[in-house]
């Protein structure tokens, strides 16, 4: 019965006895009971039940009445006058101890199956891979990952902090991923052109973290609660200059768990600002997530330097064109800047280093690029024509595909999970066996330019585009692959 | 011998600077060294370790500071070396982290961040260096510059009012707030220390010559006579009111200790509350 509180009183009449029972993990503090009480009988306790509400307490016992008005007006069945008659409670855990609470998040461990939504499980699989810094901002759609971050952290000895705005964010989350902690933002839209300042302070500091980008309906404010895939390019050119980057793009709430993990070992493996773009459907959408055991999937954590203060040089990359880092604190006094610097970190203000120091920063992303690509393909070697599609959009081609091949036509599918480095290698291979491509995406054609690109000297290339807001219709889907596969070439 | 005789000629500060970038950017007469050799005693008058502080400074004359300070430097963005330095020590305390940087980037690009540090009482120390003038970039209108004071965004004198800095950091919430001339060293270090010291936000305002660029379009180019000036105009009351302290184009500049009333940093509120919800769970 635990969390009951009694109060009994003799009746006035025969033997019996009556007694108001509260059900505290019940109550939601509307204090209707208090106020209508008609003999004063409850007050407003102090105490908090597991959701956080002040149940009410029994101060008054002589004075009650046992009139049931309380019983009767409790919207949340959390009050009742128990008498003779009355079932007696049986030893049961209530059900709130169970699903619902902060408490129970916090207290919880996190591994499993669960039924989960997609911003959740991204907050969860920074969370495994180590993350123990978050710096946001609220915007829609992106904002569940940083309550989660805020309910999450603190108890694993991490911090949370909702900065000013976006543009301090992505600064805290450099500032902290300098002291030593895996850090992440998340945000959508306006949000990720205000980050774009410091993205590109962190790739020319080499800072590994993580930057969430849940795509809403674009351009400005846009659709603050829709979807739209418009930031694709935005992620590779979205801060001035040249740089390596590296965009993932995840379809599903587990794949956004899985992601948000391998976004955090490239950023700790490449020393740069990894992106996740996925959008408002994703983000929002609640599926099957399984959490393995915590030492179940490879986690990279960053790697230091093991040279004396003396001899160490912080951008002294090796022929694996990624520097070590040196610890905060340690002594090392290492010099770290935006401007264009040497490997001693020191700005000069040459044609050289200027060349030396951009061409690193986009050839360590290029070198190693067969490393970063992800893909899934279906179908492809005995394909006419392959439909490329990332993100949410590819859920949507799956029946378009089976729809073409009812009518005979060999279709192949290539997703991308890894959106930048762009696969141009695989796509160029493809694009010498087969009659087409379409590439199906919500915009009016920005990965689209990339795949022309790839694929130009071989086969043609047709987009179906989509403004946002909506998904795309599978018949044009369907339409654009028969007349690729008519086409006469 | 030889040794010996290497010591000898080496300056005491040298060994907090990187030598190997001497000599420094900044124009003959500009107060930012001073302002360097102040900020070195009062580290070593606070008896902070030299290894766990780390600057951070934005862009401008002052921004150059980190890159001339042998210590964990970081060069920042403009205006967002203040957010760069809350992450910095939220996410590993036992640092000392000292933001180093100019008017124009701290109240003007980035004053949104400065304010807010200062509400959430983020344990730093804010040095802001205000020369009344944008120098790096050729003297244009700072938040600072006195009404009346030319520029070359304000060639026929500048019209808008200027924030009075000491009072802004105040309103905000700073935990200490003080104003020094760099030609006040000794009282300079002493308030670093303090300011080093205070776990919360500290805030010092060095009112700083730049006779090359503000000092040249205001008629008073002549260094000596820039810092002359300086100490002529103030006055020391550490009593007075921060926000009561504008600083005007001839007229009187007050200096002092305004401030020193220490609050929970951010850290130990937030420490606080979860240690609250933690024996809440735990019943």
């Amino acid at each position: 019965m635990g969390i009951v509180e009694k109060t009994q009183k003799k009746g006035t009449s025969k033997k019996e006895t009556r007694e108001i029972v509260i059900k505290k993990e019940r109550c939601k503090g509307c204090n209707f009971c208090v106020e209508y009480c008609p003999r004063d009988v409850l007050e407003v306790s102090e105490e908090f039940n597991e959701k956080g509400y002040h149940p009410p307490k029994i101060v008054n016992s002589d004075q009650c009445l046992f009139c049931g008005l309380c019983e009767r007006i409790c919207p949340d069945f959390a009050i009742y006058i128990k008498n003779n008659e009355t079932e007696p409670e049986k030893e049961e855990k209530p059900i709130s101890e169970t699903t619902h609470g902060l408490f129970n998040i916090v207290k919880s461990k996190y591994e499993g199956e669960f039924f989960m939504q997609g911003d959740i499980a991204c907050a969860e699989g920074a969370i495994y891979a180590g993350c123990r810094f978050f710096g946001g901002y609220p915007i829609t759609p992106a904002t569940e990952i940083a309550e989660r971050m805020a309910k999450r952290l603190p108890f694993l000895d991490g911090v949370f902090i909702q900065f000013e705005d976006e543009i301090a964010s992505m600064a805290g989350i450099l500032g902290a991923s300098w002291a030593g902690a895996k850090s992440m933002t998340a945000t959508s839209g306006p949000g990720i052109s205000l980050m774009n300042e410091n993205i590109g302070l962190g790739m020319m500091t080499e800072t590994p973290c993580v930057v969430v980008n849940v795509q809403r309906g674009s351009p400005s404010t846009g659709l603050p609660t829709s979807w739209g895939q418009a930031d694709m390019m935005q992620a590779k050119w979205g801060s001035h200059g040249d740089y390596g980057s590296i965009t993932l793009c995840p379809k599903s709430p587990q794949e956004f768990f899985d992601l948000t993990i391998v976004a955090f070992n490239y950023s700790e493996k490449y020393r740069l600002p990894v992106f996740i773009l996925t959008d408002a459907i994703v983000g929002h959408m609640i599926e099957k997530v399984i959490i393995p055991p915590p030492d179940k999937l490879e986690i990279i954590n960053r790697k230091y330097t093991k040279k004396r203060p003396q001899d160490y040089l912080p951008y002294e990359a090796e022929s694996n064109l990624i520097p070590d880092f040196a610890k905060a604190g340690d002594g090392y006094h290492y010099y770290v800047t935006g401007l264009t610097h040497d490997e001693r970190g020191y700005p000069i203000m040459t044609e050289e280093v200027q060349k030396e120091n951009v061409t690193r920063l986009v050839e360590k992303i290029n070198t190693y690029s067969d490393d970063i690509i992800i893909l899934e393909e279906r179908d492809i070697d005995k394909a006419d024509i392959v439909v490329i599609a990332y993100g949410i959009t590819s859920r949507t081609v799956i029946p378009a595909i089976e729809k073409a091949k009812k009518k005979g036509i060999k279709v192949g599918y290539l997703r991308l999970i890894t959106i930048w480095p762009f696969p141009e290698k695989r796509i160029n291979e493809i694009a010498r066996n087969i009659k087409g491509f379409v590439v199906v995406e919500m915009n009016l054609g920005q990965i689209v330019l990339e795949v022309e690109r790839c694929a130009a000297p071989y086969t043609s290339t047709k987009l179906v585009p989509h403004a946002g807001g909506g998904i795309h219709n599978i018949d044009d889907i369907v339409k654009a692959i028969e007349e690729l596969a008519h086409e006469k070439k | 011998m030889k040794k010996s005789s290497i010591e000898i000629n080496k300056h005491p500060i040298d060994k907090y600077l990187r030598r190997d970038r001497m000599p420094h950017i900044w124009c003959p007469g500009c107060g930012l060294g001073m302002d360097i050799t102040a900020f070195i005693e009062g580290t070593k008058q606070a008896n902070i370790d030299m290894n766990n502080m780390q600057i951070v400074s934005g862009i401008g004359c002052t921004g150059r500071i980190s890159g001339y300070i042998k210590l964990d430097a970081y060069h920042t963005t403009h205006g967002r070396a203040i957010p760069f330095a809350s992450g910095l020590k939220l996410a590993n305390r036992n640092l000392t982290v000292v933001v180093f940087s100019g008017d124009g980037d701290l109240f003007a690009i980035g004053g949104n961040h400065l304010i807010h540090a200062a509400r959430r009482n983020v344990d730093l120390t804010v040095i802001c260096v205000n020369n009344f003038i944008y120098g790096m970039t050729g003297g244009q209108t700072a938040p600072t510059t006195p009404v009346g004071a030319f520029s070359s965004t304000a060639p026929y004198g500048n019209f808008e009012k200027p924030f009075n800095l000491v009072g802004v950091a105040a309103s905000a919430g700073a935990s200490y707030v003080a104003r020094w001339t760099s030609l006040h060293t000794k009282r300079l270090a002493n308030s670093i220390a303090k300011a080093l010291s205070n776990k919360g936000f500290s805030f010092i305002e060095i009112v700083s010559p730049c006779p090359t660029v503000f000092g040249r379009k205001n008629n008073r180019s002549d260094a000596l006579g820039l810092i002359n000036e300086l100490r002529d105009r103030s006055r020391i009351d550490n009593s007075a009111n921060p926000t009561e302290i504008p600083i005007t184009n001839y007229g009187e500049i007050v200096i002092g200790d305004f401030l020193n009333e220490p609050r929970p940093c951010f850290s130990e509120s937030f420490e606080e509350g979860i240690k609250k919800t933690k024996e809440r769970i735990e019943k």
